[in-house]
């Protein structure tokens, strides 16, 4: 956070040599938080009210809406039945979302560990991944124990609950991803293959109950964190150089000119030569 | 110096001018109309609340919501320029350098990029002009491809892509916007990268990018 602050101060004090040189600025601090929604609570259609404005009509479980620029601050999230006329009875909620700029959110409603529903506000790590790199963030928002994530058969994420997450960058490919109670191997979701697409935050929410048999994944994507290559050398030889001895004369004129070095060069060895021999 | 005196002058006038417009151009009038105009709104309450905004809204299930997975172009065809090479796939170094193979009849695919297969952005692919070994490569042509010229790629299932030549720009090395060449993002394209213009014979290397773009046929 303090680093984009600086960036932010930093592309602000340059401005005006930026406008005049007619450069943008490579990497602007972003103004906006960004928010998206997403309901991991079985069974239940509900309205989303912003600050007391309808903002999600009928939001169904398992879906994913998003992301909302907004300007930062604290927003009033409530959660009705969908056919609630107003935010005043909430079935989730109010809860007060603080929202910081140039940072990504994710506002998750969902049944916490003994099944009951509730809300949380998870923070989106967008920071650059390295070239070949994709990032997998696992989050347990449901109704069970605490769980390992299995990747290819192996737990890569041990004794996560309900309602933490677990950030991991990988080498970018489609695994097979499994959840099992902690410390055994025996799947109560999937597995599934997800592909931790490269420059991509792949974040997979283990939602809904143990005990109603409804345990599902819900995945979320935010691509955009790739590093480019910066620069393509695809020659080293100048064999279609625009600026190639075109005729004999210039290369007369290049060895002409190479003589004269050669015999300069000599000369002065000659001088030294015979001004070392002096001083003897 | 005169010279910067007189641009600084010719700033201060255009500035005076431009306020000096809007200025004139604001009818007084139109203060109290941009009053009035909120107020019906906010009397008349609506009788069911719908959203203000509407907000893309997906389902958020594996199968619905995940990057395709990519198709890489094994073989680059430009039949008019006499262009036919195999296509690697490659990644860059730590130095953020572009791998391409040291054989220029090879061309190489940005794998960690967009391939054909992406519903957006540039598919870069690239290869050496030349080299001290093996001479000048097949995309020293590409310097003659003109708009409407046709690129067919083949991609790792067998299935061909046609693209049309849509520019040709030299830009100068510091010059190029990389994140532009490599954008992920915007219409599905092709963008084919080799060396060319001036060479520095001192450092070995053209001064110099050679860059096509191409759009998907139809």
């Amino acid at each position: 956070m303090r680093k984009s602050l600086t960036i932010g101060m930093t592309a602000a004090s340059l401005g005006a040599l930026i406008a005049l040189t007619g450069l943008a600025p490579a990497q602007a601090a972003d103004p906006v938080a960004k928010l998206s929604v997403f309901h991991g609570v079985p069974g239940l259609t509900v309205d989303v009210y912003v600050n007391d404005k309808l903002t999600l009509d009928n939001f169904k479980p398992g879906d994913l809406a998003g992301p909302l620029d907004l300007p930062a601050g604290t927003y009033k999230v409530a959660i009705t039945a969908s056919d609630a006329a107003d935010a005043s009875k909430p079935a989730i909620g109010p809860v007060d979302l603080p929202l910081v700029a140039g940072m990504d959110y994710t506002a998750v409603a969902h049944l916490d560990a003994a099944g009951k529903p509730t809300a949380t506000l998870f923070t989106n790590d967008i920071g650059k991944l390295e070239a070949g790199q994709g990032r997998l963030t696992v989050r347990h928002v449901a109704a069970a124990p605490a769980v390992d994530v299995l990747a290819n058969g192996a737990a890569a994420i041990t004794n996560l609950v309900n309602p933490k997450e677990s950030v991991l960058n990988l080498p970018a490919g489609t695994i097979s991803a499994a959840v099992a109670a902690t410390g055994t191997t025996a799947p109560v979701i999937g597995p599934a293959d997800v592909n931790v697409a490269e420059g991509t935050n792949t974040i997979v929410y283990a939602w809904g109950s143990l005990a109603d048999k409804n345990l599902a994944l819900g995945v979320q994507t935010i691509a955009g964190l790739h590093s480019n290559p910066g620069s393509i050398p695809a020659g080293e030889a100048g064999l279609v150089a625009t600026n190639k001895p075109a005729d004999t004369t210039g290369l007369w004129l290049g060895a002409f000119a190479a003589m004269l070095l050669a015999l300069g060069a000599a000369a002065v060895v000659g001088l030294r030569r015979s001004a070392a021999a002096a001083r003897r | 110096m005169r010279a910067t005196v007189g641009a600084i002058g010719m700033l201060a006038v255009a500035l005076v001018l431009l306020s000096g417009c809007s200025g004139a151009q604001v009818p007084p009038a139109s203060a109290p109309t941009a009053v009035t105009t909120p107020a019906p709104a906010s009397v008349l309450p609506p009788p069911r609340p719908a959203p203000e905004v509407t907000v893309p809204t997906v389902s958020a299930t594996l199968s619905a919501n995940q990057a395709p997975a990519p198709l890489p172009p094994v073989r680059i065809r430009v039949e008019t320029l006499g262009i036919d090479m195999a296509v690697e796939a490659v990644g860059q170094t730590a130095e953020k350098v572009m791998e391409l193979p040291k054989n220029p009849a090879v061309a190489a695919w940005y794998r960690f990029g967009p391939s054909p297969a992406s519903p957006a952005g540039a598919t870069v692919i690239a290869a050496h002009v030349d080299s001290l070994v093996y001479d000048i490569g097949p995309f020293a042509r590409l310097a003659s491809a003109t708009a409407g010229t046709r690129v067919v790629l083949t991609l790792s299932d067998g299935s061909e892509r046609g693209y049309s030549v849509t520019g040709l720009q030299s830009i100068l090395k510091p010059d190029v916007p990389w994140d532009s060449v490599f954008d992920r993002s915007g219409a599905s394209r092709l963008t084919l990268v080799t060396c060319g213009g001036e060479f520095d014979y001192e450092a070995k290397r053209y001064l110099s990018n050679v860059i096509v773009s191409a759009d998907p046929l139809p």
